[in-house]
Parts: C-alpha cells; structure tokens; sequence
C-alpha cells in the first residue's frame, strides 16, 4: 500500500465473477477516458473553470483577430490622437491615432502566438531531455542536467538578450529565446516526475513481459509523469507572456509598428500621466492573461492530483498528510481509517 | 476477567459521509473488556473493525464520521467526553498500536524525547525522572541496551524492535486498554511470535484489557479469550476463542476458517493437499449493504427464507448447531455466552 | 541435486550472487560496504513443479525471484533458464525468454498501470512479442485470459482503480499468462489480499498450474500458503537457500534449526494446540544482510550452535527425508572453510 494512487471511488464495482457461456471477446476500448474526468474534475473547481473560459475566449479573439479588431493595427489618424475611451474608441487612441482596442485585440495573437511556440519549444525539448535524464540515469543524467543547470544558472533575461543579439530581434526568436530559458525548468520537472514513476510496480511488471525501454516510456512513463508537466506549461505560458512583454519592452522582441502587449507597454510608458490607458489596456490583458494561466495552472495540478480525486468528492480535504491510505476499493471505510490512524498515531 | 469490565461497549454504530453516500460502517457493535482479558476483533478489510476502535479514541475526522452508542472506559463514556478529556484519556486510558510502527513514530526526533514527552504529558515528572522510566520501559519491552537505544531514531531500529518502542509507549502511562490494531501484521513470524509474548507478559502483570484487532486467525488462536467476528460492520459471531475457532457457527466464519490453508494439514493418499474452500465474492462495500442477512449474498447455505429479508438478531447458539461435543460442556453462569447472528439453524455445511 | 537430468529441470541457478553497493559514495567510492541480497543460491527448479520459497523479510527471496528473471541483474553465478544462460542473453533471447517467464507481483494496487485499461494492460505481452495481430483477435485473446483468471470479459474497458485488490490481482496473474509462458514466478502474490480472496487466488494458481502445465516458483513470507501450493520447499536465510525438499518433509519433520524456529512460530487457528505449542523463540533480529556472520550465518541466532560453525560455511546435504537438503553442520560438516584474509573474515574463497 506504498505510494500508490488512491484509488477514485468507481460508480459501482460490481462483482464480475467468472461468467461462462458469455462473449470471451473483450473490447480494448475505455470505458470512460481518463481526460474526461479530469475535465469535468475541473469544472468542478469554480476558478479554474473560469480563467479557462477566459483564456478560451482570449485565444478566440486572438485567432479571429481581424474580424473582431474594428479597426487596422496601423491605422494612423493624426487627428483622433491620444484620445480618452469613448464608445467610437472603448479604449482610447494612442499618440499616432491608432485605435487601442484593435491594437490590444491584434497584440494578443502576437503575444499568444510567442508564449505559445516558446513554451511549446520548452515543453517538447525539456520534457525529452528530463526523460532521457530520469530514465537512463547514471551518466545520460550527469551530462544533461548540468548541461542545463548551466542555462539555468544564466540570468534569464540576460540569457534571452544574449539569444537575441546573435539572432536578432523579432518575435519568432524571441520565442526562441524564452523557450531556451524555460528549458531547464521543464527537463527539472520531468526527471523529477520521471524519477517517482520509474520505480513503480507497473513499470517493472511491463519490463517483465518484455517490453522495450521505448515502449516504457511512451506508454508508461511518460503518461503517468505527464500531470507536473501539464502543471508547468500552463503556469510557463503564463511567464512567457511576460517574458515577451518584458522582451518587447526592452525593444528587444516584437518590432514598431507591429502590435504586440509588452510594446505597446513600452510605448506607453511615456504618456503615463497625460493618457493612462494607453499603457493601462495592454498591462491589463497582460495581467489577465496570466492570471487566468497561472489559476488554470493551480486547477489542473488538483484535478490530475489522483489524491484528489479521491477527496474532492465528499469527505474534502480531511486526509491531510496521509497519503498512504491505499486501501481496498471496495472498503469505504478504509481510507477514513488510514486517516485517522494517520492523524491519531502520532501523538 | 474479574471486578468491572474495563470497556464497556454498547450499541456502537459509526456512518461515514463518503463521495458514494452515507456508509453505515458499524452497526450495533457490544462487547466489554474485562481487566487482564484479550478480546480479539476478527475481519476483513472493510468489515468496519478498525473503524469501530478508532470511533471509541474519538479518531475519527467529526466531519465525515457520526459515531453513537454507549462506550464505557471505567465508567466514563468516551463518546460523550469533551475533547480535552479525552486527549487526558487517551494515554493513562488507553494506548494505541498499529500496524505501521513508522506511523506512530516521529521520524526527526529520538526514541528518548518520544518516550519522554509521553511520560511528561499526562503526568508531573521531572526530565530525568522520565527518562529513567522511559528507559525502564524500554527494558521491560525486551529493547536491548535501552540506554543506548533511548539516544537512536527509529530508522536505526528493525521493524519488531520499532514495535517494541510503540508499545512501549502506549504502555508509558500504564493504560487500563491496550488497543492493538493489526499490531504484528507487517512483522515477519518469528519477531510476531515475540511480541505476542510480551504483550501476553504485560498484561499479566498489569491487567491490562487488550483488544486485539487482526484478520489472522491463527494469532487469535493464541491470544485471545473471547473472539468478536465481523462482516459488514456487524457483530457475526461472538464467544469464547474455543467456541468460535472449533465450533463456528456463523457460515462465514466457518468460510473463513476453511479458507486458511493449514500448515499441519495432511496430505490426502496421492499426497494432494484438498483444495482449500473459499467464500466467493465480496464483502459488500459499507454503502451498499444488502437488505437482509450482511453475509446473505456470499452464504452457501441460505437455509431461511428470512436470510433475504431480515437481518437475524445475534442470538445465543445452540451447542447442538454449533456442533458441540460432550466435553464441551456448558458451565452456566461463569462462561461467555457463543452467540452467532445467523438464521441457519443446521450445523454442518459450509 | 545432480541425480536429475537436465532436461527435467527448467530454472537453475548456480552460486548466484546479487550484491548492492549500499552507503558512503565516497569521492573513490569507498567507504560503502555491500549489501548481499542473494549470496550464493543453488537451485534447481524442475518442470511442472511448484517450488515454494519461504524467508522473513530481507531474506532476499524477492531479489532471487528477480534475478532468476534477469529484472535485477546478478552480480555473480549463473541462471539458466531451459538450459539457456540467462545472464548472457541477447537482446532478442531475452525477449523471448521474459515471454516465457511471467511473474506476478505483490501489491495488486502498483502493479496496474493506473492510466491503461485491464484489456491494455492484459494485451500488452501480446503486442510486445507479437502473438495475435489486429486488434480483434487480441481482443478476443484478452476476453479468454480474463475468463481464464475468473473475470468478466465484459470489464476490460475498465481502470484498475474500480476493481477490489483481488480482482485486480487475477488481472495480473492474466498480464502474467498472456505471453503462454512455461514458468510463472509469484513475488508475494497474495500478501496484500484478505484472507478469504488470499484462498480463491492460491486456488486459482494450482488450478492453472495444472491446467497450463505451468513451472511456478511461489514466494511467500506465509509457510501455511507455501505448505499449501507447494511441490517443495525452499528456505531461505540471509540470502541463501538453508533447507529444501518436498513440502510434506521440509513442513513436517524440517532439518535445519531456522526452519525448525519459522515453523514452529506460525500460528494456528485451533486455539487448544496453539496453546500447547512449543515455540522456538530466536532470540534477536535478522542481522543485516551487509553484515553477514562468517562460517554457518545462522550461528548467531542458533540454538544448537558449536564448533564448526564458526569455522566452516555449510553447504546444502542431504538430510531427512529423500530429496531433502540442509546447510547445516548437525547433519555432518560440509561446507567452505572460512578463509581469514588481513582485511577480516571472508566466508567465500
């Protein structure tokens, strides 16, 4: 009963006791799959199911960008400029006349379109460099994880500038660039997620029939190490806003005339006491963004907690520190018990 | 087996909130402890048997347990007690063993302070003095070189002397109730066999009450005097340990029996050892109980038309049903009432 | 030992050692000692037979179940596996031999992969070695293992997690079955269970022992369930087989003191004999198994230790019953003169 998942209640398990005479063929198919129940664990979590509709709606926007935009990203009007939010411009106009809310609209796929192919850079290098790292151990471990506690010790930004210098600017490196950095955080995660699950039972029971390392790292290991990882990309989306804002800001990531949060930040920045919203609209779809990331973030790492899903249904969280509970599934009582064994032994 | 009982237990039921509905775990549990006495509470998982004692230690989360009854500790009824007296009382009251020793043990601190802090909580001694006691205990446990042992943390100690160390501390305060709950389980058998010495060496000095909760039948062979059988979190079979380990009564303890396989079984003639008899099935979770008899959809006798519907009374067994023989004779008044909650009246079977 | 012929023996060890580096990785890697799990093991394991082998914990009768399997690479001797060498097998040898050899592990809640479904997890020898192919008759394949171990084809749709610990222990023994092997270990396979499923599962083992023909070597720390299944039995202390021979002989006249003790401390449940029992109490613990007595390593704990035992590491001989093997001097001297070296003492020459 040693660290393993606790089990979720099923509907019913019922007693299938050997039935001859019936079918011998078996369906490979789930009956339910699993993300489903993650989904609806999900749902059940107020926050996080909100700033997972926002993001859906953002990332909505920020495809359809030009049919929601009223106006083009560049469309200069000299004499509309640096005007107050009004209902023909709900978010005012900056110093060239240009509509803010249309710029903030087209901003967010450049913003998006960055965090998006950064961390995805992140996720699939880091997440192959952990594996191999947790996986094979010894050596392969050495040489890659100081490989990236060199990046990580790196100053990110300095990092990120350093990218950009060879590279130049541009918001295809700068995803570039803060994909590098985040990196290391993403190969950290997985060895350390890699590491638990590699000793489990079922692992080893899989090598025992034979199977291939390869087969026990897609098909094992790697979907059992998947939740921190999950986990880390939402919150890093939510950092690589940033970073590009912080990027742009510097002038080093998205260039004028394009749209872009962190720039028109920049932009702004000047005007600050003469026309606060233009720097205002864009921190706030800044802050938003990642607020509803990092909340989504904090949602999802308790609905693939398999801890979780045990409590959240009924009892709450009254087992704390007891993750050993274990039981049968059938006993009900043997989790509360675990419990309070837990909580009353150590007096 | 003497004077006042010192647990008395009556009518104890427990419901646990769970995400699949309200669990009716324990139904009407009774028994007393007597001074010096070892009643063995006999089940398998999810037979409500754990959950019973820690609802009695006021254990159990208030949020999701409702626990009722009656539960007498030298005459103070645990379930009604405010908290901080039951905190008073659980240590001079009644110690705690279980079956994880690590559990129970505080990894960062060493077995001295543990002891100590025992001591010192329920009683005004002095540091020193506890520690002198604290080392006395350990002695008396069997710990070798309890001095020394008194200055280690409980990853350098075996599991068995890591279970000592527990039961020396539920006894620090000289409990009237030992509460063992799968005490020896995750011990190999030679170190069981020593911790069932000492707990027997205890209690005859002390008079201490044990009850002893475990699924081995075997150790309760050895233990106990009265034996407690139970299944959906009911009271199957009661009585003494001769009664219901040589005549059971109840078809699911006999099931239970008849599925351990036996060490001094003798091979048949073509030196085959028979196929031991199972009970099919499973125990029904605490949810979802069966209407009538708890044990009614896994019985291979079904005798009574009322198994399906009712839920037959625990009810005196008659030494002819029981299977009795002439020697096992009925000393009236002095001895335990065998009492089996079962409509089959036939012996034999199952 | 050696009055078999070859061919009637499946698993065979030969001075197998499996030994840990514990503690102290030093700068040189000095400073830490060895753990010896497995410290020189004989054992013939004949086809069709059910060997039990019985030890308390850490005796390494886990470690042996897994070396034999090459799941934990040992570190000295030889396994042959069907009068193959286990330990130099290639990559494809080895494949195939892990489709021969199943094994059934001993927690049924981690041995299930929590995410893959009972058909997933039953079907996955059958990809691996290639066995069925497309995807019906796998299925179909899963269906007959499932009904083989007692289950509703109809649940292999669903998680682990909605099955009971027996349940899910049939699933494995059906994981375990799927590659149609001829050697079945089983790691603890009923340690975790409740008692009465503890009796359908061994029920079920013999059953498809039979039925299948199967070789199965049966760990367990519970003799009463090893006496039970068993052909014979084999005691193992400290990481060497001390005793083996038939079950109805080791079980009840057993030769070898440690095992006259580990039988006489099981529990019966007939309360009149448990309390006309006669326990050998062993007085201490197990010593650590990264500081194994030299000479005989029961001698610490021995009742009837004397002379030779301090001096001379026994090796398995005849003794009791026919078949019947003990290290053990009281049965005559045999064994290795302990060497004495200027770092200490070695047992191993």
């Amino acid at each position: 009963m040693t660290g393993a998942p606790v089990p979720e209640p099923g509907n019913s398990p019922d007693t299938p006791a050997g039935a001859p005479g019936t079918s011998p063929a078996a369906t490979l198919r789930p009956a339910r799959p699993q993300w489903r129940e993650t989904l609806s664990l999900l749902l059940h979590n107020p926050t996080a199911a909100v700033a997972g509709v926002l993001l859906l709606l953002i990332v909505v926007v920020a495809v359809l960008d030009d049919t929601f935009a009223p106006e083009g990203a560049n469309d200069i009007s000299v004499a509309d400029r640096l005007q107050s939010p009004s209902w023909s411009h709900p978010f005012g106009t900056d110093d060239l006349g240009r509509d803010i809310l249309s710029r903030v609209i087209l901003g967010a796929s450049v913003s998006l379109r960055v965090g998006f192919l950064a961390v995805g850079f992140a996720l699939v290098a880091g997440t192959l460099i952990g594996l191999l790292a947790g996986y094979y151990g010894k050596w392969v471990d050495d040489v890659l994880m100081r490989f990236m506690d060199m990046l990580f010790a790196f100053p990110a930004v300095l990092l990120a500038i350093a990218v950009l210098a060879v590279r130049g600017p541009g918001s295809g490196n700068t995803a570039l660039a803060i994909g590098i950095v985040y990196t290391p955080i993403f190969a950290r995660v997985t060895r350390a997620s890699v590491l638990g699950v590699r000793e489990e039972v079922y692992v080893r029971a899989s090598r025992s029939v034979g199977a291939s390392d390869w087969r026990l790292l897609t098909r094992h290991i790697l979907p059992n190490a998947a939740p921190p990882i999950i986990v880390q990309t939402s919150i890093s989306l939510a950092f690589a806003v940033l970073a590009e804002a912080a990027l742009s800001f510097l002038g080093l990531g998205t260039q004028p005339p394009n749209p872009s949060w962190g720039l028109m930040l920049a932009e702004g920045r000047g005007y600050i006491e003469l026309a606060w919203w233009l720097a205002f609209f864009p921190g706030m779809a800044i802050f938003l963004t990642v607020l509803c990331f990092n909340l989504l973030g904090d949602g999802l790492r308790d609905a693939l907690d398999p801890r979780q899903r045990t409590l959240m249904a009924g009892s709450g969280k009254a087992a704390s520190g007891s993750a050993a509970v274990g039981g049968a599934a059938v006993a009900g009582d043997a989790a509360v018990a675990g419990d309070a064994a837990g909580s009353g032994g150590d007096r | 087996m003497s004077g006042d009982p010192v647990l008395e237990v009556e009518d104890l039921r427990v419901r646990l909130r769970t995400p699949r509905g309200p669990a009716e775990v324990v139904n009407g549990l009774s028994y007393t402890v007597g001074a010096g006495e070892t009643v063995a509470v006999v089940g398998e998982s999810g037979s409500g048997k754990s959950v019973s004692v820690l609802a009695l230690l006021g254990l159990l989360p208030a949020r999701v347990a409702t626990v009722t009854g009656r539960a007498l500790l030298q005459g103070e009824d645990l379930l009604t007690m405010p908290p901080e007296r039951l905190r008073q009382v659980r240590g001079p009251g009644a110690g705690m063993v279980f079956q994880d020793p690590m559990t129970s043990l505080n990894p960062v601190l060493t077995i001295g302070r543990q002891l100590v802090e025992g001591i010192r909580a329920h009683g005004d001694v002095s540091k020193s003095a506890a520690r002198t006691r604290a080392a006395e205990l350990l002695r008396e446990v069997g710990l070798p070189d309890p001095e020394k042992a008194l200055d280690r943390y409980p990853h350098e100690l075996s599991g068995g002397m890591r279970q000592r160390v527990v039961i020396a501390i539920a006894l620090s305060n000289s409990p009237s109730l030992l509460i063992a709950d799968e005490a020896t389980t995750a011990l190999d058998v030679t170190v069981q066999a020593q911790i069932i010495d000492l707990v027997e060496k205890l209690q005859a000095e002390h008079g201490t009450g044990v009850i002893w909760i475990t699924h081995d039948l075997g150790v309760v062979a050895g233990i106990a005097d009265r034996v407690l059988v139970m299944y959906g979190g009911r009271c199957v079979e009661d009585g003494t340990v001769d009664d219901v380990l040589e005549r059971p009564a109840h078809p699911y303890t006999r099931g239970l029996l008849g599925s351990l396989p036996d060490l001094a079984a003798p091979a048949g003639p073509d030196g085959e050892v028979p196929e031991l008899t199972t009970v099919p099935g499973l125990p029904p979770p605490p949810t979802d109980l069966p209407p009538g008899c708890v044990f009614w959809p896994r019985c291979p006798v079904r005798a009574d038309p009322r198994c399906e519907t009712e839920q037959p009374p625990l009810a005196v067994v008659s030494r002819a049903a029981a299977g009795a023989t002439a020697s096992g004779a009925l000393e009236e008044g002095s001895r335990l009432p065998h009492r089996a909650a079962t409509w089959c009246t036939e012996g034999g079977q199952g | 030992m050696n009055d078999r012929s070859a061919s009637d023996v499946l698993v065979s060890a030969r001075g197998l050692e499996v030994h840990f580096p514990v503690g102290g990785r030093g700068l040189r890697g000095r400073g830490g000692g060895v753990l010896r799990a497995v410290d020189g093991v004989d054992l013939d394991i004949l086809r069709g037979e059910t060997l039990g082998l019985v030890g308390e914990s850490g005796c390494g009768k886990s470690t042996l179940g897994n070396a034999l399997l090459r799941l934990v690479p040992p570190t000295g001797g030889t396994v042959t596996f069907d009068g193959a060498d286990v330990t130099s097998l290639d990559r494809r040898g080895l494949k195939e031999m892990r489709r021969r050899a199943g094994m059934v592990f001993q927690d049924p809640f981690a041995s299930l992969d929590p995410r893959r479904t009972v058909a997933q997890t039953v079907s996955e020898p059958l990809e691996v070695h290639g066995l069925r192919s497309g995807k019906r008759e796998r299925a179909a394949r899963v269906g007959e293992l499932l009904e083989l171990v007692g289950l509703d084809p109809a649940v292999a749709g669903r998680y682990p997690h909605e099955f009971s610990g027996g349940q899910r222990q049939r699933v494995g023994i059906a994981r375990a079955l799927a590659g149609e092997p001829d050697f079945l270990v089983c790691d603890e396979a009923i340690a975790s269970l409740d008692v009465s499923v503890q009796a359908q599962v061994l029920n079920l083992l013999r059953r498809l022992q039979r039925q299948l023909g199967l070789t199965l070597l049966f760990i367990s720390h519970d003799l009463s369930a090893v006496r039970h299944i068993s052909d014979r039995i084999a005691v193992m202390y400290l990481g060497r087989v001390v005793e083996i021979g038939p079950a109805a002989a080791v079980g009840r006249d057993p030769q070898m003191p440690y095992t006259q003790a580990l039988l006489s401390a099981v529990p019966v449940p007939h309360p009149a004999q448990e309390r006309a029992r006669k326990r050998i109490v062993l007085t201490g613990d197990v010593p650590s198994p990264s500081a194994v007595p030299s000479g005989c390593r029961f001698r610490t704990r021995c009742p009837y230790v004397f002379e030779p035992c301090d001096d001379v590491d026994p090796a398995l001989h005849a003794a009791g019953a026919p078949g019947q093997l003990a290290a053990c001097h009281l049965h005559g001297v045999v064994g290795t003169p302990v060497t004495r070296t200027p770092e200490g003492v070695t047992a191993d020459p």
